[in-house]
């Protein structure tokens, strides 16, 4: 087993978004990675990734984020960080999952689904950067 | 990358939807149901939908509220256990009708 690990590092620009989602795809069949682990490692990345380029660098400055997949025993482990603002998404409240189609709003979706779906998450401010780890199981 | 067809099955509209629904390609899609209200009932089948995001939920949101409120109805079906389990996490499934296939869709919506 050679490709068990991923290591990216991207500029902070929404057309990475395409080529970054082929990459992890095509690591996820070569590290023979079963469907629900790399996809809700996928949603992790695409949900990180939008938000940190959203939101991360309202001067627009340029920015490098980077993307870390190693498959560790049974479990997918993420690294993903970013030189964006400090921002610690896991502590923003869970969005209001209740009421009808009329009243729902839809902020925090992205975060939420990731928390859900993953085994653990933690983040943290390391060097300047926001650094999120994140596990996943492989039994899906 | 998506690919979007249109069928119309008597009194439903069918919207079928084909690969990635995310942030890059869920907006084309937010453009061709911007019509959906005046068409009544709408089925998205996502029988070969891939993948969807939060963006991607967004616009499956909007679009039911634009449909409802216009007086008609708007489904899903054929969602792959991955997709589904998005909808499920994000409470879509308590407010949009979720059908195994077309057929058993279209059997209950007329």
């Amino acid at each position: 087993m050679t490709d068990t690990e991923l290591d990216l590092r991207l500029p902070n620009d929404l057309a990475e978004l395409d080529a970054l989602s082929s990459r992890i795809e095509a690591f996820m069949e070569a590290a023979g990675i079963a469907p629900t682990p790399a996809y809700r490692l996928q949603l992790a990345v695409d949900e990180f990734f939008n938000n940190a380029v959203d939101y991360g660098y309202p001067d627009g400055r340029s920015g490098e984020i980077g993307i870390e997949v190693r498959r560790v025993g049974d479990q997918l482990h993420l690294v993903f960080s970013d030189d964006g603002n400090p921002f610690d998404p896991f502590a923003a409240p869970a969005p209001d999952l209740e009421g009808t189609v009329e009243e729902r709003r839809i902020g925090g979706l992205g975060v939420h689904l990731v928390r859900t779906l993953c085994d653990s998450f933690a983040y943290a401010r390391e060097n300047g950067r926001n650094v999120k780890r994140l596990t996943f199981a492989l039994a899906g | 990358m998506i690919h979007i067809d249109r069928i119309v099955a008597g009194t439903i509209v069918v919207t079928a939807v084909k690969g990635r629904l995310d942030s890059s390609s869920s907006p084309k899609l937010e453009e061709f149901l911007a019509g959906a209200p005046h068409e009544g009932n709408i089925l998205l089948d996502f029988a070969e939908l891939t993948y969807i995001s939060s963006a991607g939920l967004r616009v499956v949101l909007k679009a039911t509220k634009l449909v409802r409120g216009a007086g008609g109805t708007l489904a899903v079906c054929g969602l792959i256990p991955q997709v589904h389990e998005v909808f499920d996490v994000s409470g879509f499934s308590t407010l949009i009708p979720i059908h195994p296939s077309r057929e058993a869709a279209l059997a209950t919506m007329t």
